[in-house]
């Protein structure tokens, strides 16, 4: 598949895509494609319950067909597996994917905009409409050719919003500030509570009256007197230093 | 003992502790480098307008970004390592205090002459006299010799418990069935407040440790009065 970027048909739900291989299909086929192998052609694939019988070539029907849901079984989960972006062959370090699947994703819409990863290598529209295809047969001749309206137009088929819609501010932040003032006040009051109904009577020692006393025992015990307390009293003047 | 509004450790009171203070002082200064780095690097990532933000290769900055904490690692090991030896060093006492934890009391032995024994248990908030320092006081304080190295020896009768000085540098844990030993020198006279530093109970917060430490002749006076 040397087609990276499909403008086929739209995918469908299911994994099941009953459709030549030739076609344009959507990244996902391709991949799914690419993975299970160049001998796994779609149509062989997907009619492999009805043509059970001629490929394993088997006499008895019963067992054809245990086997051929044994294999559709199989065929499921890997497709799922792949779906899911894990073993695909865009493998893990494309990061459209872990977040915004397209397997997630309703049709025409492939991804959102992401300051992280703004150019993803698929594009935002994948279902061209006869003219949007015109329009990308001429972007593949000279660009100078093009109008003021068909390169909007060809960057709107590629990418989900430009840079300016991209890096919009919100006022989201209002919303923050305001819940956060609100549980602010609102714990405000439960401590306001909590100081009038709960907590006990202070004990003697903080009044301010045996504060100056024990104040003045530390100072005349010297308690820190290299640069702590007793340091910045002056003993001269009886008074705190400038 | 603490003042309000203390920002950092109380004044030295012994060699060790003045070593510990630079110490914490050398350290601190690094972590306070390595936060603002962080911080500004935190600020400028979220602040930037560049778009790609997931990096792909960074080889050097990995190299540096592990060379440069083991550095500063062997720079914060090599201090802390030649005050933990100093610690250790032989020193001679010229006198062993034993203290024994108790719940919820402290005793203190003084039997190198005479055999002198006491409990040093905490005053009530009800008890203090007017100035005196609430959870703080005791009854009978440990009187010690000041410029003069003592050996202190800390265990315990019932549960764990820690023998802690902070002015002093000191925090032993006071183990039941264990002798732990500590050095202790003073470079001024005063009062030196510690406490319990070991969950020990209900009342482990009012089992407090106050040194009175006096000059060499009040010391001898004071045992003398004691027996």
């Amino acid at each position: 598949m040397s087609k990276a970027v499909g403008w086929g048909a739209p995918r469908d739900a299911g994994w099941a895509l009953p459709r030549p291989v030739e076609a344009g299909r959507s990244h996902e086929g391709a991949a799914l494609e690419k993975a299970v192998g160049r001998a796994w052609r779609a149509p062989a694939l997907w009619s492999l319950g009805s043509s059970a019988f001629s490929v394993t070539g088997l006499a008895d029907p019963g067992r054809a067909a245990a086997a051929a849901s044994r294999e559709m079984f199989f065929r499921a989960a890997w497709s799922l597996v792949l779906r899911r972006g894990g073993l695909g062959s865009r493998g893990i370090h494309s990061p459209g994917d872990t977040a915004h699947s397209k397997g997630k994703m309703p049709p025409y819409t492939n991804y959102h905009a992401q300051r992280s990863y703004p150019m993803p290598d698929e594009p935002f529209c994948t279902e061209l409409n006869a003219e949007q295809r015109a329009l990308k047969e001429k972007e593949k001749g000279s660009w100078t050719e093009l109008s003021h309206a068909e390169k909007v137009a060809l960057y709107r088929l590629q990418f989900h919003e430009t840079f300016a819609e991209m890096n919009r501010r919100s006022n989201e932040w209002k919303t923050v500030m305001g819940c956060v003032f609100f549980f602010c006040g609102f714990t405000a009051l439960l401590i306001w509570w909590q100081r009038v109904y709960v907590f006990p009577k202070k004990p003697i020692t903080l009044t301010a009256e045996w504060k100056a006393q024990q104040l003045q025992r530390i100072l005349d015990m010297k308690g820190n007197p290299v640069q702590g307390l007793a340091s910045q009293w002056d003993y001269e003047k009886k008074q705190w230093k400038k | 003992m603490a003042y309000p509004f203390q920002l950092g450790f109380q004044d030295a009171t012994s060699p060790i502790m003045e070593e510990l203070l630079h110490f914490h002082d050398h350290t601190l200064m690094i972590v306070f480098l390595i936060s603002s780095l962080v911080l500004y690097i935190i600020s400028s990532m979220l602040t930037t307008k560049l778009t790609h933000t997931s990096t792909m290769d960074a080889q050097e900055v990995q190299t540096i970004w592990t060379i440069l904490p083991a550095i500063i690692l062997i720079l914060i090991a090599l201090p802390s390592l030649r005050i933990l030896y100093i610690m250790d060093e032989i020193n001679n006492p010229s006198l062993t205090v034993k203290t024994m934890g108790h719940q919820w009391y402290w005793s203190y032995e003084y039997t190198d002459y005479e055999d002198l024994t006491f409990d040093s248990y905490m005053i009530p908030t009800s008890d203090l006299k007017p100035g005196e320092l609430r959870l703080l006081e005791v009854d009978n304080r440990v009187v010690l010799p000041m410029e003069m190295t003592i050996r202190m020896l800390i265990s315990s009768e019932d549960v764990l418990h820690s023998w802690a000085v902070p002015s002093l540098g000191l925090k032993t844990d006071a183990i039941p069935g264990r002798l732990n030993q500590t050095t202790l020198v003073a470079s001024r006279p005063g009062l030196y407040y510690g406490q319990c530093s070991e969950i020990c109970g209900s009342n482990h917060s009012f089992m407090p440790i106050v040194l009175e430490l006096v000059p060499l002749k009040h010391f001898e006076e004071w045992s003398a009065s004691m027996l």
